[in-house]
């Protein structure tokens, strides 16, 4: 760690036994004179799979939000943060002569933008965008990209019709044969971003007393030198921050201590908290840190995985998702998917009001985004791959203009949207999977 | 990807047109349609290349009028998900008559005559991504092309980053009704983009066969067909966009029509065809063909002796009452149990 009288490094980790702790953005690190260093654009994505109950997410008009539809009302304190984009299509995701399988070119298609190969075994996709923007801009970052998810990241066997689970259980593809599968994990998200990666093997992580203490233990006497040296707006946030990473320990410490207790009939593997909630709050809080402390600028979130069968008692959807989303245009089943739908909303919508609570130099980390939030399929039943359900939330750094929906015409290509955020992230790019060119409408009032 | 299955759905056919700027535009839409009807061939997509709104919807209502839905098929429109392509820029020079007043007429009561549910510009297609997105799900060499207006549509699509290479795969030949050959004054739609012609004949892989004008000023739709096959129903689409083209009788230039029929029946002989050569268009509009033997263009000459034939076929077909489609891709038995044992 390096304290100048001018200002603290951008850079400046904390260091410990095993641990690397990263700072947030203070006013410290801002040279007293000279140009102020722009805030970094992050870029996410969310997706959501089984489609979306379309009668409860379009609204009826265009233009400026009004009346949410019942899906997106728990957008509603973020209705001015983010941009809803509607007729995005993935005709990639179509048969295309290869028969079933509309799960697997979903999700296979959605970052990539290419007609995945039909197999189990020789797989082919294409480079998602975030692996082209993390090759761009990953190295100012520790980490390049980070990938997460929340349930079962099987990369072998067939997940769908014959598509390997490779398609319908990864977003992020390093190459048309690597993909970056997510990491489930919360206790291994975390010594991802705060442990040094080389100082303890594996064994030595596991062993009981380490994973009890916290890493602020770690770094406390550096920590508190800093603290003495900012003023008092930096203190408030260092003192945020570290009460973030606490709660996260907590949390963590929570669903492993926890797991003795879960519902038999649910297999959770060790660590991973039951209820989807928590779950997702608990990696979204890691995504924040490691968003507030640049670790990396470039997220995929799997809010589980492309076809999954996950039952939601919570909400008392006991069927499993896929199950309803076959709804056959029966009522019932379709409220339950529109609950599901509502569910995911309402913690994501969680999460970026917690981004847009956080400053950073005027702004917040949330106008210093774009997040996407979409699906591969729109209606379920049908396997429609047009209209995908999409929202961007953030600002882009001032790129964006939210509070609104845009409606495109029929077929426009969803890859349109990623040459558009591909070229924000600072990769011009003039082709893209399926795209026909650069998205409009993104940055016009 | 070719999944090397065995059933061959009938011959798809991508249609572009500047409708509403021919007389003989929505005859050759319905004999689209009615060769659909007879599984001889399916309509892909259709689409416009001239921003004009008032010509979808008049393609909308024509659709609603023809495509009944797929029986238990899928798509929010009501007709089988069939969606209008539509280029948004470019001036419209479509007959008010035969859109307003026809296909887009109103009752007593305010209500549209013929059915139709496109109203804006977002209940359209990008006509780019359509027809590209319909060749790639089409069997190799299945498909037909026809372009009844500007090249400026297909002259985007070729555009396309690997574009050429799809054509190529996926498309047996275009016919394209504009020019006038083998040499003759500016044709409209060849002057309304000039760029795109010239690109569309110099860089279109698969062969090309044009119907000029001079075919259409010689092959003409008869009025009375018009008054006597489309009688059967007591509002017709086409019969009234026809009859509001212009004061009745008259006989219509039909190349339009004569590029339709030949598009599904280039078998039938219903024209002779020019030798092989090479067609290019002028900077001034104009088009040349210049005969060659291993060239990839040719066009239609009109035979007398079949021309009668040629006209019963299209007023029979583009007649016929509507009936509802046959699902495009029948599916195979195995997909099917694939689809029950779908994840979950």
């Amino acid at each position: 760690m390096t304290v100048t009288r001018k200002s603290i490094e951008r850079r400046a980790f904390l260091r410990g036994i095993g641990t690397a702790m990263a700072l947030p953005l203070l006013d410290a690190m801002t040279p007293a004179f000279g140009k102020t260093p722009e805030e970094p654009l992050r870029l996410a994505f969310f997706y959501v799979p089984n489609g979306m109950d379309m009668r409860n997410w379009n609204p009826s008009y265009e233009g400026k939000f009004q009346e949410l539809p019942s899906i997106m009302k728990p957008l509603e304190p973020m209705k001015d943060d983010i941009l809803q984009l509607s007729n995005l299509t993935h005709a990639a995701g179509n048969a295309w002569l290869d028969g079933g399988g509309d799960h697997g070119r979903a999700c296979g298609s959605y970052l990539t933008g290419v007609h995945v190969r039909k197999s189990t075994t020789d797989i082919h996709s294409g480079v998602s965008i975030d692996q082209l923007v993390a090759r761009k801009i990953g190295a100012a970052t520790r980490f390049p990209s980070l990938e997460l998810g929340i349930e079962d990241a099987r990369q072998t066997g067939s997940c769908d019709s014959g598509y390997s689970c490779v398609y319908t259980n990864n977003m992020a593809w390093k190459s048309p044969t690597q993909s970056l599968p997510p990491i489930l994990e919360p206790r291994s998200v975390f010594e991802r971003l705060f442990g040094d990666g080389a100082s303890m093997t594996p064994e030595e992580r596991t062993q009981e007393d380490l994973l009890r203490r916290s890493i602020l233990d770690y770094v406390s006497a550096d920590l508190a030198k800093i603290r003495s040296s900012v003023g008092p707006s930096d203190k408030r946030k260092l003192d945020e921050y570290a009460s973030s990473i606490r709660e996260i320990e907590l949390q963590i410490e929570r669903a492993e201590a926890g797991n003795a207790h879960v519902d038999p009939e649910m297999e959770v593997p060790y660590g991973i908290p039951p209820v989807f909630a928590d779950h997702f709050k608990l990696m979204t809080d890691m995504v924040t840190v490691a968003f507030q402390a640049d670790l990396t600028r470039v997220v995929t979130f799997l809010i589980t995985r492309e076809g999954t069968p996950r039952a939601y008692r919570e909400i008392d959807v006991p069927e499993g998702h896929h199950q309803v989303s076959h709804h056959r245009n029966q009522v019932a089943l379709m409220d339950k998917v529109a609950r599901i739908n509502t569910y995911h909303v309402e913690q994501f919508s969680r999460w970026i009001q917690k981004l847009k609570s956080i400053k950073e130099n005027g702004s917040n980390i949330l106008d210093n985004s774009m997040i996407v939030y979409g699906a591969g399929l729109a209606d379920g039943n049908a396997h429609v791959h047009e209209d995908l359900p999409t929202i961007v939330a953030g600002r882009g750094r001032g790129f964006i203009k939210p509070g609104r929906r845009v409606v495109y015409q029929k077929e426009t290509p969803m890859s349109n949207l990623w040459v558009t955020l591909m070229d924000r992230m600072g990769l011009p790019i003039e082709q893209f999977g399926d795209s026909t060119g650069a998205l409009p409408g993104l940055d016009l009032a | 990807m070719q999944s090397g299955r065995a059933f061959a759905p009938a011959t798809g056919v991508v249609f572009d047109s500047a409708f509403g700027q021919r007389p003989d535009d929505a005859l050759a839409l319905a004999l689209l349609f009615g060769f659909e009807g007879l599984n001889e061939a399916r309509l892909l997509s259709v689409s416009i290349g001239s921003g004009d709104l008032q010509a979808a919807q008049a393609c909308d209502a024509i659709a609603h009028f023809y495509h009944l839905p797929v029986p238990g098929g899928q798509g929010g429109t009501g007709h089988g998900g069939f969606t209008i392509g539509l280029l948004t820029t470019g001036a419209s020079r479509a007959n008010p008559a035969m859109l307003s007043a026809a296909l887009l007429k109103t009752d007593a009561d305010g209500k549209p005559v013929y059915t139709r549910t496109l109203e804006t510009v977002h209940d359209t297609a990008d006509p780019l991504p359509q027809m590209r997105n319909a060749l790639n799900a089409q069997p190799d060499q299945n498909v037909i092309v026809v372009e009844t207006g500007p090249a400026t549509n297909l002259a985007r699509l070729l555009a396309l980053p690997a574009a050429k290479d799809m054509i190529a795969r996926k498309v047996k030949y275009l016919v394209i009704a504009a020019g006038s050959y083998p040499n003759g004054a500016a044709d409209a739609f060849i002057r309304a983009d000039i760029p795109a012609a010239r690109k569309l004949f110099a860089e279109w892989p698969t062969p090309i066969v044009a119907a000029g004008t001079e075919l259409g000023a010689a092959f003409r739709y008869p009025a009375s067909s018009i008054e006597k096959d489309f009688a059967w129903a007591p509002s017709h689409p086409v019969a009234d966009a026809y009859r509001a083209w212009q004061a009745m009788p008259y006989d219509a230039p039909a190349g339009a029509l004569a590029a339709a029929l030949y598009a599904v029946k280039p078998a039938e002989n219903y024209f002779a065809l020019s030798p092989e050569g090479a067609i290019e268009a002028l900077p001034d509009g104009r088009t040349r063909f210049s005969a060659a033997a291993s060239g990839k263009h040719r066009y239609l000459l009109l035979d007398e002796a079949r021309k009668a034939a040629a006209i019963e076929t299209i007023a029979r077909v583009a007649s016929m009452k509507p009936v509802p489609p046959a699902p495009r891709f029948p599916r195979p038995a195995e997909d099917q149990d694939q689809k029950k044992a779908a994840p979950g």
